[in-house]
């Protein structure tokens, strides 16, 4: 009789490869296992709105005072006080430091990352 | 067909000749520096300059200077309040007619305030104010509005939300409503100093349809402040 034609899996089981750890590779990295030069667009949460205190406290002036300006003048120069204030620090944050919240954005990220990649050949 | 390869004909023509369109900003140089006009300025002693002042100087000896607009004056009586409100009442730049009427509008205030002055009683001559100027400017300031509203969407929808105002802006909204205060709900036939005049005392005295107009925009805030927190600066 001719030799049984066993499945191919059969075959390779029996002749010991898989326990002599020829086996198809666990990972197939899709990509390669390397950093990239650049990191994924996040969507940058939005600082807060700022003075809203101080406009929340003109505003009741307001509405005590049927909206006068002269009763209320305390109340319009502590807001506009704060108005510069956070005018001033808005101009005065450098981009290249952190922002508020301790996070920089990715485009800034992938700018500093583009300035010093990621060396792949030694020359 | 013919009108977007127009558009786009146009536009690629503008890019190829960046000198020779017409453009909106200044094309100085860099190096050059603005024109002083001041005579105060000009007229002090070297000894009592500061440092800064000093290095100012020696820097206008070696750069060129920028040519001073016609708008800048060096005179006492200029205005660069006064100046803006006559641009803004300007129309195909016709700036001889604005100017006229400025000065006519000024001379409107003095003659109602000197008519009033002299028809009080003693102990209230004082109270009257005479200077048109200072009418003016006072009446602009309480022409200005604290807080504007700007349009935000959010989720589809558009909301007014609430927002502090710059300084030039709020002196162009007290001038604009001034000025459409006067052209639009006026009697046809009143010029306009005489419509102006009106408008800058009732304005210096807190009445009149302007402020009301501020008082409104004021209102719509304050229901509005709700959806303060939709700024993100």
């Amino acid at each position: 009789m001719a030799a049984p034609a066993y499945p191919g899996w059969v075959t390779r089981w029996v002749s010991g490869q898989w326990r002599n750890k020829k086996r198809p590779p666990t990972l197939r990295p899709p990509r390669a296992l390397a950093l990239a030069d650049k990191v994924a667009n996040r969507r940058e949460q939005s600082t807060e709105a700022t003075c809203i205190t101080e406009m929340s406290v003109m505003m009741a002036c307001w509405k005590r005072n049927d909206f006068n300006d002269a009763p209320c003048a305390e109340e319009i120069r502590t807001f506009y006080d704060c108005v510069a204030k956070a005018e001033k620090e808005r101009k005065n944050q450098n981009e290249d430091t952190l922002s508020s919240r301790g996070n920089l954005p990715s485009s800034k990220v992938n700018k500093l990352l583009k300035r010093f990649p990621q060396i792949t050949r030694y020359v | 067909m013919a009108a977007p390869s127009a558009a786009g004909l146009g536009r690629r023509l503008r890019a190829w000749l960046p000198r020779i369109m017409p453009v909106r900003w200044s094309r100085y140089n860099p190096s050059y520096l603005e024109p002083e006009v001041k005579k105060e300025s000009h007229q002090k002693p070297l000894e009592e300059l500061t440092e800064e002042e000093r290095e100012q100087m020696e820097l206008k000896a070696v750069r060129p200077i920028k040519a001073a607009p016609p708008s800048l004056s060096s005179s006492v009586f200029s205005d660069p309040m006064i100046s803006k409100f006559t641009n803004m009442m300007m129309k195909s730049g016709n700036k001889v007619l604005a100017r006229s009427l400025m000065s006519q509008t000024l001379e409107a205030i003095k003659r109602k305030q000197l008519e009033k002055y002299h028809k009080a009683p003693e102990n209230e001559k004082e109270t009257i104010e005479c200077n048109p100027y200072v009418i003016f400017h006072q009446a602009l300031k309480n022409c200005q509005p604290i807080i504007g509203l700007s349009n935000i969407t959010r989720g589809g929808k558009t909301y007014q939300v609430p927002v502090p105002l710059t300084d030039n802006r709020k002196r162009f909204l007290a001038m604009k409503w001034l000025i459409t205060e006067c052209r639009e709900n006026k009697h046809r036939r009143t010029l306009m100093p005489e419509k102006l005049s009106q408008e800058l005392l009732l304005a210096f005295n807190n009445e009149g349809p302007v402020i009301k107009r501020k008082h409104v925009l004021h209102k719509m805030a304050e229901a509005n402040r709700a959806y303060a927190h939709f700024r993100w600066w």
